[in-house]
């Protein structure tokens, strides 16, 4: 199980001699990498793209992927859990391409039910019981210390951040799902991500410099 | 020139050293925000230019902790079974490719170029053009550090990905790293990524060999040079013909 950022770190140098024991052609610790990451880069994956099949056929590919470029993996660069997820997210974001040019089939809503079709958009289709987006983003800031940088962000730049990166909807998606011109949603997102930067990278700093 | 194409060259012309707009590419880009064309031109620039590659990694370190609030969903038990079986397949053709390369034969000190070769291959499963074999040889260059035997990079038949290997393992600082470039005949080297330890795998993106004749290495900064051109001296090179 993987619910805090201090497993994040914690969990990355195991994972890390797995990865290079993979890059060697070790089959046996490449499994092992598998057991312990894939259930986190499904979750991942699903975020994206919440066709279970499709998202089952991405993780594979993601691991073919990942036993091919595991002897490229410079520990001292990335942490293991981040190169995977965002092999994984990437992977995910390049589906929903393909995904855009084949024909759509999604049932419209009956006329006589008289619902507003602006009401029966993407995101009530795949809404479902799991948290939202923004649910994640507080639950991740709960476990850093990135609550107070959260704090700096209005409540539409935290739910534009959240909608793009979790579901991983384009600004124009998300435009569309906030009702809002798609200009003003490009300057959250940015404003969001500039303000999340400098304070992240403060707060690192700080844990940094209180550990030494 | 259509007008898309001409836009398309002006976006690769950009600067993208530039810190500010590598910073703002590699956010979006991690974010997930940078789409279609933009995503794909994004992912092509990143072998050579040292500036997004820093700023990507800088993002994803920021970002992806986020999704540690994700539950998370276990796989089906098939998934597994599916990727085994493709790595199973994959060796086999492997196996066979490099059978049929004599040259290999020889070499049986290199147990490693096995496990090289195998990631060569299972980038490029059809390939059937053998790949071409560079030896860089060490130039010797002064106060280096870096060991007298070569480096050897393999070519795959199409073209689209290199494998790096040194003979021996090369001794470097913690805060250098070995760059591998591209030097045509004529005109400024390209580069080609960096190699950690002496090592390692590039995926050669479009034409970025065409007209060269040179591989050649670098001690550069840690990451790569942060100008897009080579910083430090050559301590291997080997010529090549494709």
């Amino acid at each position: 199980m993987l619910r805090s950022p201090t497993d994040w770190t914690e969990r990355s140098h195991d994972l890390s001699r797995l990865l290079a024991r993979a890059g060697v052609g070790d089959r046996a610790a490449f499994a092992t990498l598998y057991e312990r990451t894939s259930s986190h880069l499904l979750a991942v994956v699903l975020r994206i793209n919440r066709d279970r099949a499709q998202a089952e056929d991405i993780l594979q590919e993601v691991y073919v992927n990942v036993w091919r470029a595991a002897s490229s993996f410079d520990a001292a660069q990335s942490q293991p859990l981040t190169w995977l997820t965002s092999i994984a997210r990437n992977r995910a974001i390049d589906s929903l391409r393909r995904l855009q040019t084949q024909p759509q089939m999604r049932a419209a809503a009956p006329a006589s039910e008289g619902r507003d079709r602006e009401d029966d958009d993407v995101y009530d289709t795949v809404a479902d019981e799991s948290p939202g987006p923004l649910d994640l983003l507080s639950r991740a800031a709960e476990a850093r210390s990135l609550a107070a940088c959260m704090e700096q962000l209005s409540p539409s730049q935290r739910q534009s951040v959240a909608l793009a990166f979790f579901q991983g909807l384009s600004h124009a998606e998300v435009a569309t799902q906030m009702r809002q011109p798609l200009g003003t949603v490009k300057s959250w997102v940015r404003r969001s991500l500039a303000t999340l930067k400098s304070c992240l990278d403060a707060a690192v700093r700080g844990e940094r410099a209180s550990g030494q | 020139m259509p007008p898309c194409a001409a836009s398309a060259q002006a976006a690769s012309d950009m600067d993208y050293s530039r810190k500010d707009l590598a910073d703002a590419l590699a956010a979006e880009y991690v974010t997930g925000t940078l789409r279609g064309g933009a995503r794909r031109r994004f992912e092509s620039l990143l072998p050579a230019h040292s500036a997004l590659r820093e700023a990507t990694l800088a993002w994803s370190e920021r970002l992806m902790p986020l999704t540690a609030a994700l539950v998370p969903v276990e796989p089906s038990g098939d998934v597994w079974r599916r990727i085994s079986d493709r790595l199973d397949r994959r060796k086999s053709v492997v196996a066979g490719a490099w059978e049929r390369l004599s040259f290999w034969r020889g070499l049986t000190a290199f147990a490693s170029v096995a496990a090289i070769g195998l990631a060569v291959l299972l980038a490029n499963p059809s390939a059937v053009a053998p790949p071409v074999v560079v030896v860089l040889a060490a130039t010797g260059a002064a106060a280096s550090g870096v060991a007298g035997a070569p480096i050897v990079a393999s070519i795959s038949g199409d073209g689209t990905t290199l494998v790096a290997r040194p003979i021996a393992p090369v001794a470097l600082r913690a805060d250098r790293s070995l760059e591998l470039w591209a030097v045509p005949a004529q005109g400024a080297p390209r580069s080609l990524g960096v190699l950690p330890g002496g090592s390692g795998v590039v995926a050669l993106r479009g034409k970025v060999l065409a007209g060269a004749d040179t591989l050649a290495v670098t001690i550069e900064p840690a990451g790569g040079s942060p100008t897009g051109a080579p910083t430090g001296p050559i301590v291997y090179a080997g010529k090549f013909t494709l």
